[in-house]
């Protein structure tokens, strides 16, 4: 079980994540929804402590995540594994090599360095390749690699990680609508068969709304909604988007996501 | 057709004044900056005894050293052989100089980059560091590395290993920083320490980069062997150096001659590896 | 909850990853095979250039102590201890040292005024004439191989020992190098505000004034600062053939091991080039700064 206690993190003067608490269940496949700019990837990765919070706590079953350093931390980092919208894999590194970073917590230093992986691990690799199709792939470099393609050898390495909870930062942001069906329900398939919790952040509420068990909206760094989705009515939509949201569509001609509902309410995607 | 008398310039500049007032400041400026460096260039012409017969004696002068200097002809098939090993040996102190330096470098670059070595101290050290040696001119190192292993071509491969460590660790610390973060940022995430970090995300990414930086200065530090001889450490700048001295000028244009075809073939032979190591990868880059 | 990782079978998995060995295997063979190549050339290298490590070991010693007496007085003491013993002849090296940077100065002014005017010539897309700017580049392409200390040992032939050569080595140099660089600035310019000019019916000198300067002029700033850079560091070296500045005296203390000496004229160098490099790297900043805000 996840607990934040009044999270804040600050960038000088402004407040990108404002007193957040909540506690996430173990399994539950959670939605973190709001503008762009309302804190949600700064949310997450202060949860993976990749930037350290100004203040509050976070509480992993027992463990005090904000007390954690050096080999601690990094032990938290591989049971909370995080997938980024733009993938972050070496490019210029074969997938596989990128799959088995995943394992860099538990396998020793300078095997990792030497590139001297053991059957295990590569065996583990390709499985977790072949899980999402393309364990054929392992020998390419990365960036020869599609969108959807890296994207699913990120979700790889953060299976092999064997998390309890996966951190998804916009992860279909950068994709084709095929695409972002395959990643939405690898990472369903994850949460549902093995258990494992994931908070994904996504700009678009359909999806949000078809895959979620739970909606977390943020506004301005603040929890501003929580709950099921059916909770989440286009009024409570129109709120946590603010007003701008149809001066957008009338001020300029970016392509927008029609949000559901006969109101024609939409949001710009930036 | 509008009459130049029918602009009322006075009008204008009452409805527009920013555009007469900025124009003219401006112009007034560079104006200024110019007359004062040209100033500064006649001065210090005039200091350096450029407006003087002997400038004019002296270019006389050079019209009949060039005549002198034609045609290229090194005198004798042995003098040829003479130069030819002399080459070689230039463009392997060149080499040698240039790898070791790049070597030394590379754990420099990574102290001086800032998305690397988190203490700004130790940053700043090493940035020191590299920038006084960058600062002492390759023929200065050359006389010292003479004095300490003696007068011959070794002392130009330490004097080239020395001097370069500067730029490399200057260059290698940017391309470094320049680096995309987000590989980084994805080993970390898993758990990955800082080692892994610049291991996986950081080294591949800026492998090319170095390579390609290696093969330019391979280049110019070509050039530059073959005057490393004029102070004594080694390669056909001795030769150049005594031809000159002696007045043999077909010899010496003759190396000099040996010297651009020399770094003419090596400047094709590292385009085509720079391409060999990043070419194909440039356009999706 | 379990691991996610559903282990394939035996008889699916290791066709995968006899697949993945085989490719990284033929990679590895490839980096292999230039490290060997490297390692080829090097050793063939340090046998031409009689480098010889044992001699290094032998003599390292000899560095380390000769970095240490340089900042020794005649008399034993650090150099720190008497700095008016240290710089006894600080009149005059400050002399050499202003000599030096009016060498810098002077070359860099003739070589940029010269580039200047090439480059609109050597540039391909503006160039009045095709032929014109082949003879051009072949030309700077010279002045920029040729390196600098050879150009000032045929002009002190021709002018006589002092700066007079190593200024005219400098602005020799400077214009190969910036005939490049310029050209390519022109070269990449938009060429709509220069047809724009020329479709006036204007003269080639005025398309280029008004239609091409306007956007290469930071440009050559830039590159003409860091030239200067480079430039105040060859001139103090150019003295070691006889071509005038403070490399004259830095030569003398280093071959005749007045060790002190050379540290101290060493140190001027460094600052001065360190104060150089900062005033310059300010003016790029402010001058860049000014013409932007401006455009």
């Amino acid at each position: 079980m996840l607990r934040l206690d009044g999270l804040v993190k600050e960038f000088g003067a402004k407040r990108a994540v404002d007193s957040v608490s909540m506690i996430v269940p173990p399994g539950q496949f959670v939605g973190v929804i709001g503008q762009s700019g309302a804190g949600k990837s700064t949310l997450l990765r202060a949860i993976n402590r990749l930037s350290d919070p100004t203040q509050g706590s976070i509480w992993c079953n027992d463990t005090d995540v904000m007390a954690l350093k050096g080999r601690g931390l990094r032990q938290w980092r591989a049971r909370c594994a995080m997938i980024f919208q733009q993938f972050n894999l070496a490019g210029r590194l074969d997938v596989l090599t990128n799959v088995l970073m995943g394992r860099a917590f538990h396998a020793p230093v300078w095997r990792s360095v030497a590139k001297l992986w053991t059957a295990e691990e590569k065996a583990m690799g390709l499985s977790a390749l072949e899980s999402l199709d393309i364990a054929r792939l392992a020998g390419q470099r990365a960036d020869t690699l599609s969108g959807g393609q890296q994207q699913r050898v990120a979700i790889a390495r953060a299976l092999i990680q064997e998390p309890e909870i996966i951190l998804a930062d916009e992860p279909v942001a950068s994709l084709d609508p095929r695409n972002t069906r395959v990643v939405m329900d690898a990472l369903l398939h994850i949460n549902k068969h093995f258990g494992i919790t994931v908070m994904c952040n996504l700009h678009s509420l359909d999806l949000a709304r078809k895959y979620c068990d739970r909606l977390v909206g943020l506004a301005g760094g603040q929890l501003v909604f929580d709950g099921v989705p059916a909770a989440l009515t286009d009024h409570v939509a129109r709120d946590l988007y603010g007003l701008e949201a149809s001066d957008v569509v009338d001020a300029d001609q970016r392509p927008v996501l029609v949000l559901g509902g006969a109101q024609g309410l939409a949001v710009a995607n930036p | 057709m509008m009459n130049r008398g029918q602009i009322d310039v006075a009008a204008l500049r009452g409805r527009h004044p920013h555009h007469f007032v900025g124009l003219q400041r401006e112009q007034r400026m560079l104006a200024l900056v110019a007359a004062a460096l040209i100033a500064l260039l006649l001065l210090g012409m005039a200091y350096l005894d450029f407006f003087d017969a002997k400038t004019l004696r002296g270019i006389t002068k050079l019209g009949e050293v060039a005549i002198l200097m034609l045609p290229p002809d090194p005198g004798s098939w042995a003098h040829f052989q003479l130069y030819f090993w002399a080459l070689i040996e230039t463009i392997s102190i060149a080499l040698l100089g240039t790898l070791t330096a790049a070597v030394l470098a590379l754990p420099l670059g990574l102290l001086a980059a800032r998305n690397v070595t988190a203490s700004r101290f130790l940053r700043f050290l090493t940035r020191r560091s590299l920038d006084t040696i960058r600062s002492i001119d390759i023929l200065v190192w050359a006389l010292i590395w003479i004095s300490v292993v003696g007068l011959g071509p070794f002392a130009g491969v330490l004097a080239f290993a020395t001097s370069d460590i500067g730029s490399f660790g200057k260059l290698f610390a940017e391309a470094i920083e320049a680096a995309d973060r987000k590989p980084v940022e994805g080993i970390v995430s898993t758990g990955g320490g800082k080692l892994l970090g610049v291991r996986f995300g950081i080294l591949p990414e800026v492998f090319p980069v170095l390579a390609s930086q290696l093969l330019y200065y391979f280049e110019s530090n070509t050039r530059w062997a073959s005057v490393l001889g004029v102070v004594g450490a080694g390669g056909i700048g001795l030769q150049l150096g005594e031809a000159i001295r002696v007045l043999e000028l077909q010899q010496a244009s003759f190396i000099i001659l040996m010297i651009l075809i020399a770094v003419a073939l090596i400047d094709v032979i590292s385009n085509r590896l720079r391409f060999a190591l990043i070419g194909r990868r440039v356009q999706t880059a | 909850m379990s691991s996610p990782i559903v282990q394939l079978p035996e008889a699916q998995l290791r066709p995968l990853l006899a697949g993945y060995n085989a490719t990284v295997r033929s990679r590895r063979w490839h980096t292999l095979l230039i490290f060997v190549a490297v390692v080829v050339a090097m050793g063939l290298s340090s046998i031409a250039a009689e480098v010889s490590l044992p001699t290094f070991v032998d003599k390292i010693g000899n560095f380390t102590g000769y970095i240490g007496r340089l900042f020794h007085l005649d008399s034993g003491r650090g150099v720190w201890t008497d700095p008016v013993e240290w710089y006894w002849g600080l009149g005059r090296w400050l002399r050499l040292l202003g000599e030096t940077l009016v060498m810098a100065y002077v070359g860099t002014a003739l070589g940029v005024i010269g580039a200047f005017f090439l480059s609109f010539l050597a540039a391909t897309n503006v160039t009045p004439n095709r032929w014109l700017s082949v003879v051009v580049r072949r030309f700077c392409e010279f002045c920029r191989t040729v390196p600098g200390l050879v150009f000032a040992l045929m002009f002190v032939i021709a002018f006589g020992l002092g700066p007079m050569a190593g200024v005219l080595a400098v602005a020799i140099h400077t214009l190969g190098t910036l005939v490049k660089l310029f050209s390519e600035v022109v070269e990449n310019i938009d060429p709509k505000p220069v047809e724009g000019v020329s479709s006036t019916g204007a003269a080639w000198h005025v398309a280029m004034r008004f239609g091409a300067l306007p956007q290469v002029l930071s440009g050559f700033v830039s590159y003409t600062l860091l030239r200067f850079e480079i430039n105040v560091r060859e001139s103090a070296v150019l003295g070691f053939v006889g071509a005038g500045g403070i490399g004259m005296d830095l030569f003398e203390a280093i071959r005749k091991f007045y060790y002190s000496d050379v540290s101290a004229i060493l140190v001027m160098i460094v600052i001065t080039v360190a104060l150089i490099d900062s005033a310059t790297s300010l003016i790029r900043h402010r001058l860049l700064g000014l013409m932007d805000g401006h455009r």
